[in-house]
């Protein structure tokens, strides 16, 4: 479904991501939550990485530092080589316009604008021209060319992911950071959705970093990244379906004793 | 099981109640201090001229009151529930049947009036007091006749509030639980609101009752010089229900009208566009009371310029009841255009604090908060701009009429610094409120205010 060169032309590989000993501490009531504790990774341009962990591991944290849309509380995120300066919002907004998609598990598409609008919002936020016949050719690439003038209200869960997908992609941005994309989607949807993802990798080489705690999902990635307690504590390259869904296991036991033997 | 529903909603969700209880609490002091003047006029030893001033005074001002009180307790709680059809389509699908959903919006409007009402009692009592002193002081009721607060305040005050609050909430309730649950989902995200008979037939009706008393004014009344000005100030009333009733059909035309001039506006003028054509709804709510206010703000304060003007053409200095007219009309105009404000300020806190989830999936598709609050600067700035043109509209009616049966010309020869400062007031609240609470909302991360 993907052709070469529709969009963006492959890009080059290369460091597309680094974290540098990225630690993010909340204060809440209770005393200082570490959610990441010194986290450090180099993913290459055009790879793909799945991210699991147990509930409370830090996975969104990270994925949200990675992603400009929370500021680390130490260490440093560079994308294409650029350090993210963790300025003011707008600094940080007008940073990731041109190097960051990012696909939710809710879509989080605008009600009040249509599929083709929606999918060109962030050009006009960033003030570019919209190519109408690009995005058409991006929305027709998800499969929703006879639904362009749709409300996200009218569509079905995989579709609106489609058209959030195809937003992500739209400023051809070099790395696309996913939160559980397929989180509320059924199986069949979810498929597709994983497939889009990965064919943005494999044709255009867009690096992409997807949280997810289903094992198939993370299967489709070309390594597992493991992270417990906001550590990164495994590594699975090749992954299939069985071996994630072991090595989840053994953490989420391992989890599991600490949490007995500090008593908590 | 519904009451019950109805008072957990209430609890988890003060906040979304507080606008709400301001607009009835308002409204409640308004026609219970009114209405105590019937109270104190029906007391014992009241003399007769006395006592028609007060029967007066309480029933066609507080009659006037009343009617304000209504349309704006009608629009905050339609808002209301139309803001909460997510969360009726979610109670539908969980197995809720119209009739409990229907029943628990009821219950909560009435348990919100009747607290707005009972907290209404002692600020009444006070504010009809001094009423029963600036007539005393200006000559129209005997210095003798003591202040009574009683079963007319008390019943006209609670069932004007707590019946008109009730009846509003069934009425948008069962038109909005009358759909299907998957209609209901999708019509919670595009929310239409469309023109219907239910809306045009008594705008029609009013907007034909303020021109027949401008009419009226010129003819009948012509000759009769100040005693044309209740007709004539009842005019421009009429005339601003009537335009504000058809307030969805008015942003409609007005997108259509403002659309391409907005388009070239960059991100935020294409934003405002959207917004207005699939959020006719939330706009609507937000032009009517602008227009009620400029409508009858300009409309009976001209008034009462133009007659100002007509007694010092005379010559003669001017007489005490024409000093008391000027003092009272401006009581109660003072009165009702503080209530449209406040109307109009807890629209837009309402209606940009529901808008929290938008102004985040914004942010996270790439807006910067600058880029968030030049959208709802210049969506305020089309409306107001809007609701005052028509405001001005409907007071025409009014001071056309009144000024040439006082000066002999149509259009007064008094300063526009009243209108002026009219249009300033109605700009400057619906800004601040509106871009007030978008900062406020601002302030939320963008990931975190995406949580439910």
């Amino acid at each position: 479904m993907f052709q070469q060169g529709m969009v963006t032309p492959p890009l080059a590989s290369g460091q597309a991501l680094r974290l540098d000993a990225v630690t993010r501490h909340y204060e809440s009531p209770g005393g200082t939550v570490r959610a990441l504790n010194g986290v450090s990774l180099a993913l290459d341009g055009g790879s793909f990485t799945a991210v699991m962990g147990p509930s409370g591991s830090g996975k969104s944290t990270l994925l949200q530092c990675a992603a400009g849309l929370d500021t680390p509380t130490s260490g440093r995120v560079l994308v294409d080589g650029v350090e993210m300066s963790g300025g003011t919002e707008a600094e940080l907004t007008r940073f990731r316009r041109n190097r960051i998609g990012f696909v939710f598990q809710h879509f989080n598409l605008l009600p009040t604008l249509t599929v083709l609008q929606n999918a060109t919002l962030p050009l006009r936020l960033a003030g570019k021209r919209v190519d109408r016949t690009q995005a058409v050719e991006v929305l027709t690439r998800v499969g929703l060319a006879d639904r362009l003038d749709h409300l996200p209200a009218q569509l079905s869960g995989g579709q609106q992911q489609r058209v959030a997908i195809a937003r992500a992609l739209v400023a051809g941005p070099r790395v696309v950071f996913a939160d559980e994309p397929t989180g509320a989607l059924d199986t069949r949807s979810a498929r597709q959705v994983l497939a889009l993802l990965q064919e943005a990798v494999r044709i255009d080489g867009r690096t992409l970093v997807m949280v997810t705690h289903d094992p198939v999902a993370a299967a489709h990635a070309d390594q597992v990244l493991f992270l417990a307690d906001g550590r990164l504590v495994g590594r699975l390259a090749e992954p299939t379906a069985a071996a994630v869904a072991d090595a989840m296991t053994r953490l989420t036991d391992q989890a599991a004793r600490g949490r007995v033997a500090e008593g908590v | 099981m519904v009451f019950w529903l109805a008072r957990a909603s209430l609890r988890r969700r003060a906040g979304a109640f507080t606008g709400s209880f301001l607009v009835l609490l308002f409204g409640a002091v308004m026609v219970m201090s009114f209405a105590s003047m019937l109270d104190t006029g029906r007391g014992t030893g009241v003399d007769a001229i006395s006592s028609e001033t007060l029967t007066t005074m309480g029933s066609v001002v507080g009659g006037w009151g009343m009617c304000l009180v209504v349309f704006a307790v009608v629009s905050t709680l339609g808002l209301s529930v139309r803001q909460r059809a997510t969360e009726t389509a979610l109670l539908k699908s969980a197995g809720a049947t119209p009739a409990q959903i229907v029943r628990m919006i009821a219950g909560e409007a009435a348990l919100v009036s009747v607290a707005a009402a009972a907290a209404a009692v002692a600020p009444s009592y006070l504010l009809g007091r001094f009423l029963l002193g600036l007539l005393k002081d200006t000559g129209q009721v005997a210095g003798g006749v003591a202040f009574a607060f009683g079963t007319i305040a008390l019943l006209v005050g609670f069932g004007v509030t707590v019946g008109s609050a009730v009846i509003a909430a069934l009425w948008t309730a069962r038109q909005a639980t009358r759909v299907s649950v998957a209609v209901s989902v999708i019509g919670a995200a595009t929310g239409p609101v469309r023109l219907t008979w239910k809306r045009i037939v008594p705008a029609a009706v009013l907007l034909i009752g303020g021109l027949y008393l401008g009419v009226l004014t010129v003819t009948a009344f012509a000759d009769k010089g100040p005693d044309a000005m209740p007709v004539a100030g009842q005019a421009c009333i009429l005339a601003s229900m009537g335009l504000a009733l058809l307030a969805p059909g008015l942003v409609r035309a007005t997108t259509a009208l403002t659309g391409r001039l907005l388009h070239g506006r960059g991100a935020a003028g294409y934003l405002t566009v959207q917004h207005l054509r699939r959020r006719t709804g939330q706009a609507a709510s937000a032009l009517m009371p602008i227009i009620l206010f400029t409508g009858i703000g300009t409309g009976i304060l001209y008034l009462q310029l133009i007659e100002n003007r007509a007694v010092a053409a005379t010559g003669y200095l001017r007489s005490n009841e024409q000093q008391n007219i000027q003092t009272l009309n401006l009581v109660v105009i003072g009165m009702i255009v503080v209530f449209a404000c406040i109307m109009l300020i807890n629209t837009l806190v309402a209606s940009t604090t529901f808008r929290r989830r938008e102004f985040a999936q914004l942010r996270l598709a790439g807006a910067t908060p600058a880029q968030v609050l030049r959208t709802v600067r210049t969506e305020g700035l089309v409306i107001v701009a809007t609701g005052t043109v028509l405001g001005v509209l409907a007071s025409a009616v009014t001071v056309l009429p009144y000024s040439i049966v006082r000066a002999d010309r149509w259009i007064p020869d008094l300063p526009a610094w009243v209108l002026l400062a009219i249009i300033a007031v109605a700009v400057t609240a619906t800004l601040s409120a509106a871009l007030g609470t978008a900062h406020r909302m601002l302030r939320t991360p963008a990931v975190d205010a995406m949580a439910p």
